[in-house]
């Protein structure tokens, strides 16, 4: 396993991607070594309030020079991420990281992988979908959002798929990009034109993954969801981020998970 | 100079005044790696039952402003799976070791003791009367003085070992239970746990946290910890106490001992930063370097009431 480490971080840059969300690039002097599925608590400010750090998945990390770029994309939906988006460049912050374990990309024993991800869930499946591109591996990758102006980095979509020969699936709800319809559907969609899966790799809003958990436990299908939980410390010390398993126990999602097979966790997932 | 950091609680001698407070630093080794325990005046444990406990249903938490609730429901691997597991490395370590003791019965608190006396490495003992996320055990013992008190007698007569009684900050009489725990044979007092609070979702119209309420720490309580602490120190002088509620820095610890501490707990300050507690240390060094104190001790009960 990778070490943990409370990395000191600069802000390289802060970028819009949609109407509400941002990419945002952090320096490290330290290496940083993360596997897609991981993520790390990054605080959002020096003051007291917001008091704790806020997780976030890697979108990627790359060496550059003689530092480390980490890439994360984020949505603005209160206190800590609004505090993110107004960071200028420059602006120290710290980043405890690599947490959690990550998606299974090795392995697949027959079918194709399937790479889903709803909305903001994009960042661990972009960064899964670079790195089995990078090595060679085959992979169709499905997003969808509410609306085709939430759809962002599409190109790179383009690009890692193409390398491998896979499909990129493009939905939206209303229609305006892509299949119209719930990215879910668009699975459905292949499973009944007859395309084996081997795994489905996932990360979205808690709708899409309880519908991913249906549909895999429904075909029995190999499937792994990356699970949101609120968290206050990110390394397993304060048991608020639990998440209820097959077998009726709460374990922490920050390092039990957050990326869990559905065939492990409790009803609220499969049902 | 450097300042003479030592420190004792009673009989328990310590190497410095920064403990880890139950239930944020899991058993002592969890964060080994960000925060060497070793280096500590000791760690407390997340409260051990005689046997495991799942918890409450999530939501557990909920931020607010410089402060957190939780509503945990003291989920723990259970007192055995502590001592065999956990402890032995502990004591190979060095590491001053406080069980934070919970049970549903005064039987229960006596059979978490009767386990740990037959391991070796533990310090002291930390009775948790005072997690307000519970329905049985725990608060039905804190909030009333007779009950305290029998119940600290029964775990009194489990152990030689130094017995701290943690108190509630939502009993009804804070000094009353103060002193039915030294009655029952506490050696110390560890104050404050967390303080019953409630997290409400507007647009659902609900709590947000699944049990109703939960238990407010972090820097907000800090002040209403520095009150509870003076109170009891300027009610019972002679009995050692031990200093928990939103410390952040250095010159919080400083405060605390003031206050009539002669240690303290460092809790939801890990969860923001996990190197907390030594960074505090060092603080709490370049304090008392900048302000001219020869020794930690100088400030234990050192407020100069009005
Ligand atoms: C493992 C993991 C990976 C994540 N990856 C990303 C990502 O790549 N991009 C992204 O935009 N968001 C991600 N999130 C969600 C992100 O952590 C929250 O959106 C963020 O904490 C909101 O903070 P806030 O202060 O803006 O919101 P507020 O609503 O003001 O936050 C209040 C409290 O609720 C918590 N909270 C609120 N929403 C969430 C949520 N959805 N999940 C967990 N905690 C929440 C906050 O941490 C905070 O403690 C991830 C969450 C987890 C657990
Ligand atoms: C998540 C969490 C879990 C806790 N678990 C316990 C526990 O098991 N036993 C206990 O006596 N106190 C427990 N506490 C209370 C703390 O030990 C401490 O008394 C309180 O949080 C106030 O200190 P702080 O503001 O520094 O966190 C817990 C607190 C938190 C935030
Ligand atoms: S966030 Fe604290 S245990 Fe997972």
């Amino acid at each position: 396993m990778i070490a943990r480490r409370d990395l000191a971080a600069r802000v390289a840059s802060v970028e819009d991607l949609t109407r509400t969300c941002f990419r945002l690039e952090l320096t490290c002097r330290e290496p940083v070594v993360a596997v897609p599925g991981q993520f790390g608590m990054l605080r959002c400010g020096a003051e007291l309030d917001p008091l704790l750090r806020r997780a976030f998945s890697f979108a990627g990390v790359r060496q550059v020079g003689e530092g480390w770029v980490v890439e994360m994309h984020i949505k603005e939906v209160g206190k800590g991420t609004t505090l993110l988006r107004r960071l200028a460049p420059g602006a120290r912050t710290s980043l405890l990281a690599p947490l959690g374990n990550g998606f299974t990309l090795a392995g697949l024993s027959g079918g194709r992988l399937a790479l889903v991800a709803g909305g903001i869930g994009l960042p661990p499946v972009l960064f899964a979908a670079e790195v089995l591109a990078a090595e060679g591996r085959p992979f169709d990758l499905f997003f969808g959002a509410a609306r085709a102006s939430e759809l962002y980095e599409i190109d790179r979509l383009a690009a890692a798929t193409a390398a491998v020969g896979g499909e990129l699936g493009l939905c939206t709800d209303d229609g305006s990009r892509g299949e119209a319809g719930v990215v879910t559907g668009a699975l459905e969609r292949r499973l009944a034109g007859g395309r084996e899966i081997g795994r489905v790799l996932a990360c979205g809003p808690d709708p899409m993954l309880r519908a991913l958990g249906r549909l895999a436990t429904a075909r029995g299908l190999d499937a792994e969801l990356s699970l949101e939980e609120p968290m206050a410390c990110g390394v397993g010390v304060c048991l608020g981020c639990v998440v209820e398993l097959e077998d009726g126990s709460l374990v922490p999602s920050c390092k039990e998970g957050p990326v869990f097979p559905v065939r492990r966790l409790g009803e609220r997932w499969r049902s | 100079m450097t300042p003479d950091l030592r420190t004792a609680v009673g009989d328990l001698r310590l190497a410095n005044p920064v403990l880890t407070a139950s239930g944020t630093f899991g058993y002592g080794l969890d964060l080994e790696d960000l925060c060497p325990p070793e280096r500590l005046g000791g760690i407390v444990t997340k409260g051990l039952s005689p046997l495991s406990r799942r918890g409450n249903q999530p939501p557990r938490i909920a931020e607010t402003a410089a402060g957190m609730l939780n509503a945990i429901g003291l989920q723990n691997i259970g007192v055995e799976a502590f001592c065999s597991d956990v402890l032995p490395e502990l004591r190979r370590r060095s590491v001053t070791v406080v069980v934070n003791v919970f049970g549903e019965s005064p039987a229960a608190y006596r059979e978490v003791i009767a386990r740990c006396e037959r391991a070796a490495g533990v310090a002291a003992y930390e009775l948790n009367v005072s997690c307000p996320n519970v329905s049985a055990g725990g608060i039905e013992f804190g909030h009333r003085p007779a009950a305290l008190a029998s119940l600290t007698a029964a775990c009194r007569a489990e152990t030689g070992k130094p017995l701290w009684v943690k108190l509630s900050p939502n009993a009804p009489d804070l000094v009353g239970t103060a002193q039915a725990a030294v009655d029952g044979g506490a050696d110390a007092l560890s104050l404050i746990n967390t303080l019953r609070a409630l997290a409400i979702d507007a647009v659902a119209r609900r709590p947000v946290l699944q049990r109703g309420y939960g238990g407010l720490s972090g820097p907000a309580i800090k002040p209403v910890a520095l009150r509870m602490l003076w109170e009891v120190h300027r009610a019972l002088p002679s009995v050692p106490l031990v200093g928990i509620g939103g410390i952040e820095t250095g010159q919080d610890v400083a405060e605390f001992l003031l206050a009539g501490a002669s240690a303290v707990q460092v809790g939801t300050a890990v969860f923001r930063d996990p190197a907390a507690p030594l960074r505090i240390l060092g603080e709490l060094e370049r304090f008392c370097a900048a302000q001219g104190v020869a020794a930690v001790g100088e400030l234990i009960g050192g407020l100069q009431w009005l």
